[in-house]
């Protein structure tokens, strides 16, 4: 999937946000987009996933325009702190992914991701007895179950710890490998160990600045 | 009191069918309820309930005007009245998305208002008692072909639908990334819901709707471990709740839709204090070992 991002330009109400930007992510990239609370990471991201409405600038998903584009099942999505489900009701992480699942396919798919993810011994747990680490990889087995494309993630690690953000980093790095285009927002991660083609800085000035990470930094990992 | 009570029950014909509709809606409402409790929405049956009650005093209203249709069958006017207060809901809700109960308080006020309207120019407020506090002894066969329907209705939704209804109730943002049209299915609940409501009208009343509804629900939370787990021990506890329920209003002579709440209220602070006490003991058992 090709995102196709086009003097892109938003505001709330008088304020303006983000201010014509324009990027091309190309399938198999990984992007880390940066920036201070308040730059507008999240508001680009709820543009991309269509949740805000574009009206000034341009998104293409695979030439399609985002206002009408509806194959929303080649993108996956983590968000931070997971703030729009309802994990208080009774539910097992077998019973979560299995509602998740959109084919027979990916229902079963889900205990090889759990294992993969080193929790395949939660499958029966209570989403709401889970750690923060733990909801947080039961959450990316979910954005993965159906197979997508695009993998967005939304300052994944902001409530887990050292020891389970490295193990997080090292699958988003494999997920990647396998040809998954991955946006990462965070803010405030040491990024020198990850293996990103690309960095969208976004200032509290609205400049926003697009590296691509030198080829001998992909070499060493 | 009890063996007359159940002699009744199978010799009387309107006892035989408040237990046949009593068993059938002490299944659809914690049903339809988990899914209300999951969505956070635990106060919309009392809304669409009062929405519902316009179309019950519109159709009073009317019936004085010579329009018998209106005075022997008030149930369609409702469930029309009560849809039209879920489109309103939803309609507020995307208004003020991070303020969800500001829509219901704008719709229960318009319904109570114009409820009130209604009865007064129907002349007929003396009934407004039946719809506050319902009656399930005294409904008729035609409503428990009503009720049937609608159960079939929702039973058939879930089957077919249940995967859908469950990812958008639990996370409305990510659901469109099942390839799910998450506004057709949050109309197209409200719509099964308003009707729902409306034939929980007539047995539980309008201020005992959303007790049906959710405090089953609310009990089997405490005590559940699953998602199904905790639907089937809602089922169980209403349906308990309308046995025990319709038995106290035939034996006391009390409302029925007042008296299955009353059991259902019991159940809630049982489990309740059953589980604080389970968890008393477990702290204790837990500070010994250390």
């Amino acid at each position: 999937m090709q995102i196709d991002i086009r003097n892109l330009s938003f505001a709330y109400g008088h304020k303006t946000i983000i201010n014509g930007l324009s990027h091309t992510i190309n399938p198999g990239d990984y992007l880390v987009i940066q920036g201070k609370n308040g730059s507008g990471k999240s508001t680009l991201i709820k543009c991309l996933l269509g949740i805000n409405s574009v009206k000034n600038g341009m998104i293409f998903l695979d030439d399609d325009d985002i206002n009408t584009f509806n194959k929303w099942t080649k993108f996956g999505y983590v968000s931070q702190n997971f703030d729009s489900f309802n994990y208080e009701f009774p539910l097992t992480v077998q019973e979560l992914l299995k509602f998740s699942s959109i084919t027979k396919a990916s229902e079963h798919n889900y205990l090889m991701l759990l294992d993969q993810m080193g929790i395949l011994d939660i499958v029966n747990d209570n989403v709401n007895s889970l750690s923060g680490g733990q909801l947080q990889r039961v959450f990316i087995v979910k954005a993965m179950l159906n197979d997508p494309e695009v993998l967005i993630l939304d300052e994944p690690t902001a409530s887990i710890d050292k020891q389970n953000s490295e193990f997080f980093y090292k699958t988003v790095d494999e997920l990647n490998k396998q040809g998954k285009t991955i946006i990462l927002i965070t803010h405030t991660d040491s990024i020198e160990n990850l293996n990103y083609t690309h960095i969208l800085n976004m200032g509290l000035d609205l400049t926003t600045t697009i590296t691509t990470k030198p080829i001998e930094g992909d070499e060493e990992s | 009191m009890m063996l007359s009570f159940f002699s009744d029950l199978f010799q009387q014909d309107f006892m035989l069918r408040a237990l046949f509709a009593g068993i059938i809606l002490g299944a659809m409402a914690p049903v339809i309820g988990s899914i209300v409790t999951v969505r956070r929405l635990s106060f919309i049956a009392d809304t669409l309930g009062h929405f519902s009650l316009v179309g019950i005093s519109v159709s009073l209203f009317l019936s004085t005007f010579g329009f018998a249709m209106f005075l022997e069958k008030p149930l369609y006017l409702g469930i029309f009245f009560s849809v039209v207060g879920g489109f309103l809901i939803e309609l507020f809700r995307r208004s003020y998305k991070n303020y969800k109960e500001i829509s219901m308080v704008i719709v229960i006020s318009l319904g109570s208002a114009l409820s009130a309207i209604f009865f007064s120019l129907a002349k007929k407020t003396g009934s407004l008692y039946n719809y506050l506090f319902g009656s399930i002894l005294t409904i008729t066969d035609y409503y428990l072909v009503i009720i049937l329907v609608t159960a079939v209705i929702v039973t058939l939704l879930f089957v077919i639908f249940g995967k859908q209804i469950l990812s958008v109730s639990f996370d409305e943002t990510t659901a469109k990334f099942l390839g799910i049209n998450v506004s057709l299915f949050q109309m197209l609940f409200m719509i099964v819901l308003s009707v729902v409501v409306s034939v929980l009208l007539e047995s539980a009343g309008v201020l005992l709707i959303s007790s049906m509804m959710i405090i089953p629900v609310a009990a089997a939370m405490r005590i559940g471990w699953s998602y199904k787990s905790t639907l089937v021990i809602s089922v169980v506890f209403s349906e308990l709740s309308v046995l025990f329920g319709l038995w106290m209003a035939y034996s006391l002579r009390i409302p029925s839709g007042a008296a299955i709440v009353s059991v259902n209220i019991i159940i809630l602070l049982i489990v309740a204090i059953n589980k604080r006490m389970r968890d008393r003991r477990q702290i204790k058992k837990l500070d010994k070992l250390k």
